[in-house]
């Protein structure tokens, strides 16, 4: 009834209206596309301000700046200084370690996450009874909005002391100190609170793409005897995996992004993990990229450590733009199977 | 939301950003600072007692850090600061007040029976060159040394470079952490572990023991008396030009008062100047 | 996630034990992970729960945080408390509407291509970044004089931090989730339904407001809820932004607008600074603070089931 009244003005609007000024459709695009770019200018603005920032260290170390060579954290302390003294300015810096640790990292806890997620959805959605389903719902839109201190709260206190005092042993310990120490906060606590950070949102985004599977093509695959398991996997979960793709690349965006939490389990060291180092590569410590920024913030005031700062935020936010690029090109393969062209 | 309801939403917003732009008559100074965040807690206690005295008088601290702290005095960003380091050529324009008195601990845990430690010994932990308690220290354990510190850009560990390592960086199997509370809880949780804390995080509770460094207890009676080798000051920090009197006068409080120096030393930091 | 789920398809006489061993593996595989799953969310929530029951008192959620060298002079966190609900409001208004104009711009006009790539793209670098790098570009930019009636100034200088600022930023860190959300929300309505609506003569701006944004209200929740939680999470943008102060100081004496423009804490950075690893030294008050943060959340994970329940009838096209 509201429909018609609506469908009515719609059309007599246009009709009385004529052809002066614009459409509606023409104003809403208009205004819409105007906030779109207001945003986008607002965020251009901020790459800029950053790359700004970040150019004297690029400029000093040129591609050597993405290199290994040297220990970070000395590097990091030289700069500092230079800047607090007020000496010649010290720009030398080579990221590799930082970075290796983030790839590591990152990829890691993504890739346990997507699995794992993977499974969950499918199960919330088609498998679990329905009393369960009620129970898991709510507790994984509760857990993907739980503050992230909770988790980092919970490794620093509870993963990373099992860690250390339970899993690692003293050969393993001693086999590698003075270099490093194997404390328990190490890639392997990091991971796995990064993996039960991210997870809930990872979940939460597949169930609501598998829930959007027309349901005449999972009865259809039915109908032709095909049993539940592989009506879901082979039906449901292809057709859903652009929804995949977008979940994954905004679980690793938030991968990246979280500094405070994963810099207190990671171990605070420029170490580059080596998985030649067997079971030990699992329990060695490292700082990644967004942990560094962090962990350094009190340098801001001297310049030559805040355009390493910034040169750091840089690769990060270039490395979440590839993310979205990345993420672009593998759904364009996929439109043929798309719900909606 | 339909569109009628959104230009009512803006009108409602523009009337609101007029209604801001009216200032109102304030009826107190807020004296802005920024600075270490070791000292915020005693200093927001502080702040609370002095409001007590002088109702007009109200703060706002942004633990920033005490770098950073500095540099905002430099650009007339903020009123004052608090540092925990003494002055450098580059705070230039900037005034130094000695507040009070901390001091730096070495913590071990209380399952290890390491009594005293020197300062050479001390070095060697947290350079590498000691990996093992067995090597000398008086301990019970005989397993790998845990050391945990602080970020190379922290105030705490430039302090500790200069008094302890003589100049050297600690080595990389130090785990740097970012706070002095994260220190001692890494080393509450590890047997093995040895750190360095300020004497604020020391103490009953903190599930640390401290250990004497020369022989010489880490407690608050030593650090007064300048006994105890790891002391160091507060620093106040304000602009040498047109410093503001108001800071001025609350930093003095701070100094000599019988109630800031009960404050100060319930806070876990000594009382240098106060009065008793 | 929607609260409502149709039933799944099953045969009525179907069991599982009829299957090809890799399919009963991947079967049991899904129990597995979803009861393993159901257990660390479980372990976490009971950890924080026990602690918070053993420290928290009624009186911590109605007195103000006082600074005290005792513990037991430290009130309770009633002002970080309004703190997080204030500015989780504030960015969230600011975020569900921009990110929901956004999307649908993006799903259903999407011209020029060009902006579109590099809106998208914006979007999602957003996501990556780390809160801080946010938190220092809305430094600058709220320290600029223009920018001053947003906050307190002090003798010439403009301070910088207050609720405005920190709500604006904080937008941006929940706006990417919001978006993808409601994006995909809105590419799984099937196309015919748009053409329906077409073919009876709405325009596509009407169809968008009354049909399609309807359908899509689930995502846009899960959006929502996402980037509440990524908002209330954070805590660089709240230290440099918003103050961290551990009372509401208002910056003058109009009711509302004084504390808007004044500084706070939230109670994220309550938690922080007073947990074991922060420099507070109040454990107790942290863990009940989280205990209280997980209940805050719980309630409104239930308020947004109970609007959904109510206004959705089973949407399907299928």
């Amino acid at each position: 009834m509201n429909e018609e009244y609506f469908l009515e003005q719609d059309r007599d609007h246009e009709f009385l209206e004529g052809n002066r000024g614009l459409s509606q459709d023409q104003r809403a695009e208009l205004g819409l596309g105007a906030l779109v770019f207001v945003v986008v200018g607002l965020l251009v603005a901020m790459l800029a301000f950053v790359l700004h920032e970040a150019w004297p260290s690029f400029a000093h170390n040129g591609l050597r700046w993405f290199g290994g060579g040297g220990s970070v954290d000395q590097q990091i302390q030289a700069i500092f200084n230079s800047g607090e003294y007020k000496t010649a300015p010290v720009y030398t810096f080579h990221a590799w370690p930082l970075i290796w640790s983030t790839i590591l990292i990152t990829l890691g806890a993504v890739a346990i996450a997507f699995v794992t997620s993977l499974f969950v959805a499918v199960f919330i959605v088609e498998f679990a009874p329905a009393w369960l389903r009620r129970i898991l719902e709510p507790v994984v839109r509760l857990l993907a909005s739980v503050p992230s201190v909770i988790y980092g709260l919970a490794g620093v206190l509870v993963i990373v002391p099992l860690i250390g005092n339970h899993l690692i042993t003293q050969s393993e310990k001693a086999s590698v100190t003075p270099t490093i120490q194997l404390s328990g906060a190490s890639l392997l606590a990091a991971v796995l609170i990064l993996t039960v950070m991210i997870a809930p949102i990872m979940i939460a985004v597949f169930a609501d793409g598998l829930q959007a599977v027309p349901r005449g093509w999972l009865e259809g695959s039915l109908a032709l005897g095909i049993n539940e398991w592989r009506t879901f996997w082979k039906v449901a979960v292809r057709t859903a995996r652009p929804v995949l793709v977008a979940g994954t690349v905004l679980a690793t965006a938030r991968a990246l992004g979280e500094a405070i939490m994963v810099g207190m389990v990671s171990g605070g060291v420029g170490f580059a993990p080596n998985p030649i180092d067997g079971l030990v590569f699992f329990f060695e410590p490292s700082q990644p990229l967004a942990a560094a920024i962090i962990r350094n913030t009190e340098g801001l005031s001297s310049p030559p450590m805040k355009h390493t700062l910034y040169a750091i935020a840089a690769v990060l936010l270039f490395s979440s733009a590839m993310l979205s690029v990345i993420g672009w090109a593998a759904k364009q393969p996929m439109r043929r199977y798309a719900v909606v062209s | 939301m339909t569109l009628g309801s959104r230009v009512r939403g803006a009108a409602a917003l523009a009337v609101a950003v007029a209604v801001m732009a009216v200032p109102a008559a304030a009826s107190a100074t807020t004296l802005f600072g920024s600075g270490s965040s070791a000292e915020q807690p005693i200093l927001l206690v502080l702040f609370k007692a002095y409001n007590r005295l002088h109702h007009n008088t109200r703060f706002n601290y942004l633990p920033d850090g005490g770098n950073a702290g500095v540099t905002d005095v430099q650009a007339g960003r903020r009123l004052f600061s608090v540092n925990t380091r003494p002055p450098l050529p580059s705070d230039a324009g900037t005034t130094y007040f000695k507040l009070w008195l901390d001091g730096l601990c070495i913590a071990v845990n209380p399952s290890n029976s390491v009594s005293n430690l020197t300062i050479a010994q001390t070095k060697n932990v947290f350079t590498g060159v000691a990996t093992n308690w067995s090597q000398g220290f008086g301990s019970n354990l005989t397993t790998t040394i845990d050391p945990f510190g602080r970020n190379s850009t922290a105030g705490l560990y430039t302090f500790f470079q200069q008094s302890v390592l003589g100049g050297a960086t600690q080595s990389s199997n130090v785990q740097q952490e970012g706070s002095d509370g994260l220190v001692a809880t890494a080393v509450s949780k590890d047997p093995n572990g040895i750190g360095y804390v300020g004497i604020a995080h020391t103490g009953k509770g903190s599930g640390v023991k401290t250990v004497d460094v020369n022989g010489i207890p880490c407690n608050q009676a030593n650090i007064k008396t300048e006994n105890y080798p790891l002391f160091r000051y507060a620093w106040g920090v304000v602009p040498t030009s047109h410093p503001s009197v108001a800071v001025e006068k609350f930093f003095d409080w701070v100094r000599t008062s019988k109630q800031a120096g009960q404050i100060i030393n319930r806070g876990g930091a000594v009382a240098a100047f106060n009065k008793k | 996630m929607s609260a409502v789920t149709t039933a799944p398809v099953r045969k009525p006489d179907s069991s599982s034990a009829s299957w090809r061993l890799s399919d009963r593996l991947g079967l049991g595989l899904a129990w597995l992970l979803g009861l393993l799953f159901c257990a660390i969310a479980a372990a976490i929530v009971v950890y924080f729960l026990v602690e918070g029951i053993r420290y928290l008192r009624p009186s911590l959620l109605v007195t103000n945080p006082a600074p005290a060298a005792s513990e037991s002079q430290t009130g309770g966190f009633l002002d970080p408390l309004l703190g997080t609900l204030i500015v989780g409001t504030m960015a969230m208004a600011i975020a569900v509407p921009v990110g929901v104009g956004i999307a649908v711009w993006l799903s259903e006009f999407g011209r020029p291509t060009g902006l579109a790539r590099v809106a998208e793209s914006a979007v999602e670098m957003l996501a990556g970044e780390p809160s801080i790098v946010l938190a220092l570009f809305g430094t600058i930019l709220f320290t600029a004089p223009a920018l001053g009636f947003l906050s307190q100034t002090t003798h010439g200088v403009v301070l910088g931090q207050s609720f405005f600022a920190a709500a604006a930023l904080l937008s941006l860190v929940g706006l990417p989730l919001v978006v993808a959300s409601t994006r995909e929300g809105l590419q799984a309505i099937p196309s015919h339904v748009r053409e329906a609506s077409y073919a009876v003569g709405k325009t596509k701006i009407a169809t968008t407001r009354r049909v399609l944004l309807p359908a899509a209200r689930p995502s846009m929740m899960t959006g929502t809820m996402l980037g509440l939680g990524r908002v209330i999470s954070d805590t660089a943008i709240v230290l440099l932004l918003l103050g961290g102060t551990l009372t509401f100081q208002a910056a003058n004496s109009t009711p509302l607008l004084g504390l808007l423009r004044g500084t706070a804490d939230t109670l994220t950075g309550y938690i922080y600074y007073n947990a074991p690893t922060g420099d507070g030294n109040q454990p107790s008050k942290a863990y009940a603070a989280a205990f209280v943060l997980m209940l805050f959340v719980l309630a409104l994970n239930l308020g947004v089931d109970v609007v959904l329940s109510r206004k959705r009838k089973a949407v399907t096209w299928k």
